[in-house]
């Protein structure tokens, strides 16, 4: 069908939203609730002219004839607004936030050009007397949950987008309250309990729900010189370090903006995916049990030991690749290099949110792309003219087809390809259900099972940057 | 009020509305009997075509053609929603029906589900009208002794369960969408449409929703023919009203009028005019989000028209005196809407939240330059892009006052 926009006409596809013909077009239409497959339409902000009656163009399907205009005095005043009164539910403290410069509100202000404020803040402390009076009954319930390993939330900065609510695989997180009150929270705001599959991370437009680390204590370790700080680079990582930093558009840039952080050996983790590999090759070699259940993937392990915990004892026992490098750099490389294993500092650069609740005790931290990020930019190091690197030398990777365990599927066929076994893969939640279910009444009979919570695989998970 | 022909109250006031015995005798399920042997589906819904009637919700949408579009549904499964939430301020005359006359409503109920081949129907209740669901439930379980509903209603072969189920008492819960949504245990907000709930309602099946007051228009209709009732009323809406007039005047109720009736004479003739002492200033036609109307347009009709300048809504007239501080009032309009927003969209949320706020303000006469300023843009925001059209309706009002009455509203500010 056609459509006309602006001047021009275009074509639609059946189903295609209004919002998704102007992006396939490059007009620009500024969105915040919105993501790929949720189209909520709660925030307002998409507003487009239809026929010369505002609407939105998120949740809104092209039908033949309609005449959409995207940009007028309507439309920006409508954009404007809703923008203040959510900016005005916000806390605003962008210069102590973890998403400062990465966050999508602050990026709409700038773009839409927000620049009168005229309502009082209800989510900040504020100093002057007149606001402070103003303010009395106007707070806002505020919800700090910070009792898990991984992430952080704080409704003070939530713009109630209800991306967490949507992406989230096990239904976690709701609104609770109703009008002014409404947050975004567990049901009886118990402290989170999930499979920590970040994705609520990744998608939160906002400092609301962000990673869980001591980055002051990171940055401590990166500058001290008595420390030798080795960073792991999980090769997923590569599908979106760029969209956090454009000018980290390759492994070699990663690895000298990782050198110019101060780390001073970078180290790909293949070398422990192959050692984890071969671990999980004789582990189930060993086993006389059918329907061994792969363990790469944390957030699986947490789901079957949450959900189904009869089959947690189908659950291999294999430490994660990047324990297996932090072991081994912490025992043979520092005697090799004749270093005090104290005196190492190894955090692994991952994809996996979830890995951060699963970590050994030689491993000192995980870092997702984004707080790689925020480091890069704390340390205001410029990328500019970076150039490439190689990796330190010392943990070599044999076969470079490790790295397809990255994606879902990967492990498990190489598994049986080595072993002449047979294999079932689940990708993402509603698959893995769907397998456990079958397990539980006895319809599956395998060897192994790889599940991957993230759909697709570690590229996808829940550590990744979004591209803005 | 002495000669005026009365639909929905024609039996209030005679009967026990615990006994269905009592409604039976004054003519109660004629209707229905008259549906199950000598008519069809299909011809009971032309006579309600016919009779003009539209829906009493608010909206003001032709019963008849909402009915037909259910109909039509291929799905084996379908629902009927009687609904009952009515929950603003000042607003009971779904209320006063099941109070005293629950049968006829039930009746209604039983007809429009049979007729669009739903077998199970809702009354979804106010939560907070416990004696009216208490009565209701009496009313079904009685209903079903008498075998006029359940299995092979009256030895036919059409079957209907009837559920009466009580809401949490959320105005927004009103809002067919919403409504819904809460009788499928989710959050009471909207959900977006296209699709409309006639095609993908309750559990995703086709579903009509009315208004209590539409449902009990049906009776008098099957009995009495679509022709007899489109000549009650005016010229572009048929049949009665229940009209709720509240405030300054002398005898405050429900009364039931024909459509096209003057605002003057509700006040005049049917409410015994203004309180001794007490001066018009304005009334509010509509519940808390009707228009504001003044004296010079006292004249105007109530009626359903797209064009009205005064919508009808749900039927509820507050009218207000000299004596009234506007001040108060626009506090108490915010008080609810910011209190009964559901909270998913940015400007009703915040919007409603703002406009309550600086409504504080204004009262204690601290309105700043600033709130001048902000007070526009929220109605505006509120008018033209919230969800759903609770937001629209908690700009009405206030926004009328803002336009008429501005000395008054800012003349303490500094
Ligand atoms: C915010 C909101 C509140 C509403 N509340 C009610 C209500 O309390 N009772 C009602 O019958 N309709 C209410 N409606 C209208 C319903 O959505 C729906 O249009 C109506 O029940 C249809 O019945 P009718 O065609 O018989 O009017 C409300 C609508 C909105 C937007
Ligand atoms: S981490 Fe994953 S499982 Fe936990 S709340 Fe977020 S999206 Fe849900
Ligand atoms: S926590 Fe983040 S993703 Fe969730 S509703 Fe709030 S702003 Fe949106
Ligand atoms: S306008 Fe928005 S917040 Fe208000 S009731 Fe409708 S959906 Fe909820
Ligand atoms: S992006 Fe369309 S309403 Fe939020």
């Amino acid at each position: 069908m056609r459509i006309k926009i602006n001047t021009k006409e275009y074509e639609a596809k059946d189903g295609e939203m209004i919002l998704d013909v102007c992006r396939r077009n490059g007009i620009q239409v500024p969105t915040l609730c919105s993501i790929p497959k949720f189209h909520e339409g709660v925030c307002r902000i998409c507003m487009v002219e239809n026929g010369g009656r505002l609407t939105t163009s998120c949740n809104v399907k092209a039908s033949e004839g309609m005449e959409v205009v995207t940009e007028s005095e309507d439309v920006s005043k409508a954009r404007r607004i809703n923008l203040e009164l959510l900016w005005a539910d916000h806390a605003g403290k962008c210069s102590t936030c973890k998403k400062n410069q990465r966050c999508e509100l602050q990026n709409l202000a700038i773009s839409q050009k927000i620049e009168n404020f005229h309502f009082v803040p209800r989510k900040e402390e504020m100093t002057d007397s007149e606001n402070l009076d103003l303010l009395k009954d106007n707070r806002s319930r505020v919800v700090v949950d910070d009792g898990n390993a991984c992430l952080t939330r704080t409704t003070e900065l939530c713009v109630e987008c209800r991306r967490c609510i949507n992406v989230c695989p096990t239904k976690e997180l709701s609104f609770n309250h109703r009008a002014g009150d409404t947050v975004v929270g567990t049901a009886y705001e118990k402290s989170l309990d999930c499979i920590f599959c970040g994705q609520c991370v990744k998608n939160c437009p906002t400092g609301a729900i962000t990673d869980k680390n001591d980055l002051t204590k990171i940055m401590i370790d990166l500058a001290d010189l008595k420390k030798m700080a080795i960073a792991l680079i999980d090769p997923a990582v590569l599908e979106s370090v760029a969209f956090e930093h454009p000018e980290i558009d390759s492994r070699g840039k990663l690895i000298s903006a990782l050198k110019g952080i101060g780390f001073e050996k970078v180290f790909d983790l293949g070398f422990g995916m192959e050692l984890a590999l071969e671990n999980m090759t004789q582990e189930i070699k060993k086993s006389s049990k059918n329907n061994l259940l792969l363990n790469h993937c944390p957030s699986f392990n947490l789901f079957v030991k949450k959900y189904y915990p009869q089959f947690a004892k189908n659950i291999l026992t294999v430490a994660h690749p990047d324990e297996l490098t932090a072991d081994f750099l912490k025992t043979e490389f520092a005697k090799k290099e004749k270093i005090n294993s104290e005196d190492l500092v190894v955090i692994s650069l991952s994809s996996c949110v979830a890995k951060k609740k699963e970590k050994g005790k030689n491993l000192d931290y995980v870092i997702t792309v984004r707080e790689l990020g925020r480091i890069i930019r704390q340390k205001n190091l410029k990328l500019k003219d970076i150039k490439e690197s190689d990796f330190s030398s010392g943990l070599a990777v044999k076969d470079e087809k490790i790295k397809s365990i990255t994606r879902t599927g990967g492990m498990a066929e190489m598994l049986a390809k080595k072993l002449k076994v047979k294999y079932i893969v689940a990708d993402g939640v509603s698959q893995i259900k769907n397998i456990l279910r079958d397990l539980e009444k006895g319809r599956v009979e395998t060897k192994i099972i790889e599940a991957m919570v993230c759909e697709g695989g570690c590229v996808n998970g829940g550590g990744q940057a979004r591209k803005l | 009020m002495k000669k005026e022909t009365k639909i929905i109250t024609k039996n209030w006031g005679q009967i026990d509305p615990n006994e269905i015995d009592d409604s039976i005798e004054v003519g109660g399920y004629q209707a229905l009997e008259k549906f199950i042997h000598k008519m069809t589906p299909v011809l009971a819904l032309e006579e309600i075509k016919l009779s003009g009637l539209c829906g009493r919700g608010g909206a003001g949408f032709p019963t008849g053609m909402k009915l037909e579009s259910v109909q039509k549904e291929k799905s084996k499964e379908k629902y009927f929603i009687c609904n009952l939430d009515e929950s603003e301020p000042g607003t009971y005359k779904d209320r006063s029906i099941v109070d005293n006359d629950p049968h006829m409503l039930l009746e209604g109920v039983i007809i429009e589900s049979l007729i669009v081949g739903a077998r199970k129907a809702f009354v979804y209740v106010n939560g907070n009208y416990q004696r009216q669901i208490e009565i209701l439930q009496r009313a079904v379980e009685q209903a079903q002794e008498k075998r006029i509903l359940g299995e092979k209603i009256l030895g036919s072969r059409y079957s209907l369960e009837v559920e009466i189920f009580a809401g949490a008492g959320a105005y927004i819960c009103g809002e067919e969408t919403a409504l819904i949504n809460s009788i499928e245990g989710n959050r009471g907000e909207p959900k977006s449409r296209p699709p409309f709930p006639t095609q993908v309602g309750l559990f995703g099946k086709p579903t009509a929703v009315n208004n209590a007051e539409t449902v009990a228009n049906i009776p008098w209709i099957i009995s009495n023919g679509g022709k007899k009732y489109a000549a009650i009323g005016s010229k572009k809406s048929a049949g009665t009203k229940l009209f709720i007039v509240n405030g300054s005047v002398k005898n405050p109720d429900v009364f039931e009028a024909p459509l096209g009736t003057k605002l003057s004479d509700l006040i005049e003739k049917y409410a015994g005019g203004m309180q001794k002492g007490k001066n018009f200033w304005f009334a509010q036609v509509g519940g808390s989000s009707g228009r504001l109307v003044l004296e010079k347009d006292l004249v105007r009709k109530l009626e359903y028209d797209r064009e009205a300048k005064v919508p009808l809504g749900s039927g509820a007239i507050l009218v207000v005196d000299k004596t009234v501080d506007i001040h108060e009032l626009l506090l108490s309009w915010m008080s609810f809407f910011h209190r009964e927003s559901c909270g998913k969209c940015v400007p009703c949320r915040e919007g409603t939240f703002r406009l309550w706020e600086i409504a504080k303000r204004l009262q204690d006469g601290q309105v700043s330059e600033r709130d001048v300023a902000a007070i526009k843009d929220i109605l505006w925001t509120l008018s033209n892009t919230t969800f759903c059209p609770l937001g629209k309706f908690a700009a009405t009002a206030f926004g009328d006052a803002i336009s008429n009455f501005q000395k008054e509203i800012y003349k303490l500010s500094r």
